[in-house]
């Protein structure tokens, strides 16, 4: 199995998208695997699970992108959603402030239930609406160091920063799982958790086994 | 009433659903109508017996098997046979043992937790049936062991296009069947974790050692999944040490309580008006009630994803644009509140626990799944305020005391409320069809009354103008029959011409 850098190896990450309605989650994922912005020429049905595949320095990544439902009177139901994710995407709007406090608060929520193990992006989108902004990009930023996340800027209307938002966060979840993999090596000792973590698989296809490679068949 | 009306046809009488015995709980057609407690409580001893018998038959199996097997190795014929038992179960040891040695310098806990499956009591191989099909008393369920040998022969088909490679997982998963059928005492979670590291183990072997791609492995775990579960479906669906069968009860009255509730109340953008939206949510219902007749924890994550995709077709044809979790989720809830799909908790808690999690963690049958985990939830917790409403209003319909009207604002355009819902059109639509019924029986039996009622009087007339024509023209043939006759026969009066006899 793999341990970090080996080649052909391919990985598959499950990222939540979190946010209050109307921030631009949708929009940001649709711009993201479709390039398009409130098109009315969307050929998908649905924009809650969508996947993208990248290729990131010869490692294959599969990304599944779940969207969640923003409603308050679905919040509760966060921790069903999250469970086993590798990444979250915390959306909220520049020009609302309520917004990102509610981007504090599912914070708080994901590192008391998730720990570390879990990559936090903080995302101010609608940077295009910056003479609206009502929550200061140094604000964000710094609020994003201390709880461990990174902060990013983008504007779905404008496709601006939604490809190296993504990107980055494989980066980090690629960092993280071969961390642990490196440290399920060593340990020996995997927890059960682990095996509905992060798999890695052998993705190059190999000649067929030969006949007596295991046994005096 | 309305409740029945709104489910259109695919409802099915919870009351042929629940234990023949009357206990309550849901039965089972596997457990013969009984619950799985009253099943256990009936067929314990059986079992026992039959647990005994098939060890019995696997171990001669294997022994043929083997001495097969060394008699084609060594290129000798069937005197191996003869071979005492005893040495025949270390020799076929041999290849296994050194399969298992390979991957020693793998020092994952996995390996492990495979070996111990391979304790020599469990170790054990046959070309046929696994016994564990026979497990249920001789009389029952000729079906449920029918479809199980069916899997086998796929699976055992499946594998045999693999050759070794096969011929490994074949034993493997024959030899974990039975040391899970001697581990009687395991509770739900234990029972998965077991499971889950067959899986786990068998997936890193045939990667590392067979050295298959990810996409191969992929199609030989889906096989083996269905192999493993059909065999294991009878005893860890629905498990008396868990209190599955307690919340299927609680969640399928939870669900019929709450029969009010309604698309507005939830805000699902789905306008039932439009022919082809209602067509899906009919197939969505359909597909999500089905779940619970598959045994396969694939088959049902499948039911799952057809219904979702019945409810995006739902949500595609009712607004123009592509559904997202805000659309989803609600529209989830209202379809598993519409069906009320037998024994849910159940089954939630078997994919969980026996699927394999590759599928539930990153696949889009996960997402799927995990939504409806989050329909259930939601229906638990569900209160006044997930619904907009007033305490007030929550507590009256909760109790039967109101009914809410239907979507008030179209209501205010259109004064007739059949109009905003096909559910109550349709309703209408068989009511009438049914007075209208009743008032054609209605006429029908008031003509059959009068028959009924002119009957005696005809057939007086007839004797009385046959006595009639006779006094007027006595016969010398002597037809004392002739009333009886013209009685039984009910033939009509001859009036024309009188008598024409002789
Ligand atoms: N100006 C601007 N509007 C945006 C942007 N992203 C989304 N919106 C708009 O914000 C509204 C809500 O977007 P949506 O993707 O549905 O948000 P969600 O509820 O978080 O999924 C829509 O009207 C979008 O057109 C953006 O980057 N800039
Ligand atoms: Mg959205
Ligand atoms: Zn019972």
């Amino acid at each position: 199995m793999a341990a970090a850098g080996g080649g052909g190896k391919s990985f598959s990450f499950k990222v939540v998208l979190l946010g209050e309605g109307c921030v631009g989650k949708t929009s940001m994922v649709l711009r993201y695997c479709e390039n398009k912005f409130n098109d009315k020429h969307i050929t998908t049905l649905q924009a809650s699970f969508l996947t993208k595949k990248l290729n990131i320095t010869g490692k294959r990544v599969n990304l599944a992108i779940w969207d969640t439902a923003g409603q308050e009177r679905f919040h509760a139901l966060g921790p069903i959603y999250y469970r086993d994710s590798n990444g979250a995407v915390l959306v909220y709007d520049i020009t609302d402030e309520d917004s990102f406090q509610k981007v504090k608060n599912w914070v708080k929520e994901l590192r008391k239930m998730l720990g570390n193990d879990i990559c936090l992006c903080i995302v101010g989108n609608k940077i295009d609406l910056d003479k609206d902004r009502n929550v200061s990009t140094e604000e964000a930023e710094s609020y994003a160091a201390s709880v461990g996340a990174k902060h990013y800027r983008t504007s779905a209307k404008l496709n601006s920063g939604i490809e190296e938002l993504f990107l980055d966060l494989c980066k980090r979840m690629m960092e993280a799982a071969q961390v642990e993999e490196r440290s399920k090596g060593n340990g020996g000792g995997q927890s059960a958790s682990g095996r509905r973590g992060v798999q890695i698989v052998d993705d190059e296809p190999q000649a067929p086994p030969t006949g007596g490679c295991c046994s005096s068949g | 009433m309305s409740q029945k009306t709104e489910r259109r046809g695919i409802h099915v009488d919870q009351s042929e659903l629940l234990c023949k015995k009357g206990c309550g709980y849901y039965g089972n057609t596997a457990w013969q109508g009984l619950c799985s407690k009253c099943w256990r409580e009936e067929y314990q001893r059986v079992r026992q017996k039959q647990i005994q018998d098939d060890w019995a038959l696997a171990e001669k199996l294997q022994r043929e098997e083997e001495a097969a097997a060394f008699a084609s190795s060594h290129g000798a014929p069937a005197q191996a046979q003869s071979t005492p038992p005893s040495s025949q179960s270390q020799s076929s040891l041999g290849p296994f043992s050194k399969f298992e040695e390979k991957k020693t310098n793998e020092k994952t806990r996995k390996v492990t937790t495979v070996k111990k499956f391979f304790s020599p009591s469990s170790r054990t191989s046959s070309k046929k049936d696994s016994p564990e099909v026979k497990t249920s008393s001789p009389s029952t369920s000729r079906h449920a062991s029918f479809d199980s040998d069916q899997v086998s022969k796929d699976f055992a088909d499946f594998l045999k296009s693999m050759q070794r490679p096969g011929r490994e997982i074949h034993k493997q998963c024959r030899s974990f069947l039975l040391s899970m059928s001697s581990k009687k005492d395991l509770n739900a979670e234990e029972v998965s974790e077991c499971v889950q590291d067959f899986y786990q183990g068998l997936a890193d072997r045939l990667t590392s050692h067979f050295k298959g791609s990810s996409e191969s492995v992929e199609q030989v775990m889906d096989q083996v999944e269905k192999y493993i579960m059909t065999r294991l479906y009878k005893s860890v669906f629905c498990p008396e040490t868990t209190d599955d069968e307690k919340k299927d009860l609680a969640m399928q009255n939870r669900i019929r309580a709450l029969h009010w509730v309604n698309i507005q109340m939830l805000c699902v953008p789905m306008d039932e008006e439009i022919p082809e939206a209602s067509e899906s949510v009919v197939k969505a219902i359909t597909d999500i009630i089905e779940m619970d007749s598959k045994k396969v924890p694939r088959d049902k994550l499948a039911c799952v994803t057809r219904c979702s995709k019945h409810i995006f077709a739902a949500i595609g044809s009712t607004k123009r644009e592509p559904a997202s979790a805000d659309d989803f989720l609600p529209a989830l809830i209202y379809i598993v509140l519409k069906a009320n799909p037998p024994r849910l908790q159940s089954n939630i808690q078997y994919i969980t626990r026996f699927c394999n999690p590759s599928r539930l963690m990153t696949g889009e049958d996960g997402y799927y799944f995990t939504n409806l985990c989050c329909a259930a939830a939601f229906i638990e917790k569900l209160d006044a305020q997930s619904l907009n409403l007033t305490p007030e209003e929550f507590q009256s319909y909760m109790s039967g005391q109101a009914s809410p009207q239907f979507d008030r604002s179209r209501l205010a355009a259109d004064s007739d409320p059949a109009a905003t819902s096909p559910a109550l059109a349709q309703l209408r639509r068989n009511l009438d069809l049914l007075s209208d019924l009743d008032a054609r029986q209605e006429a029908l039996m008031e003509a059959a009354r009068k028959l009924h009622a002119e009957l005696p009087a005809w057939s007086e007339s007839v004797r009385r103008e046959v006595r009639d024509a006779l006094e007027k023209q006595p016969l010398t043939l002597s037809r004392p029959a002739v009333t009886d006759n013209a009685d039984a026969n009910e033939l009509p009066p001859q009036r024309s011409g009188g008598p024409s006899f002789g």
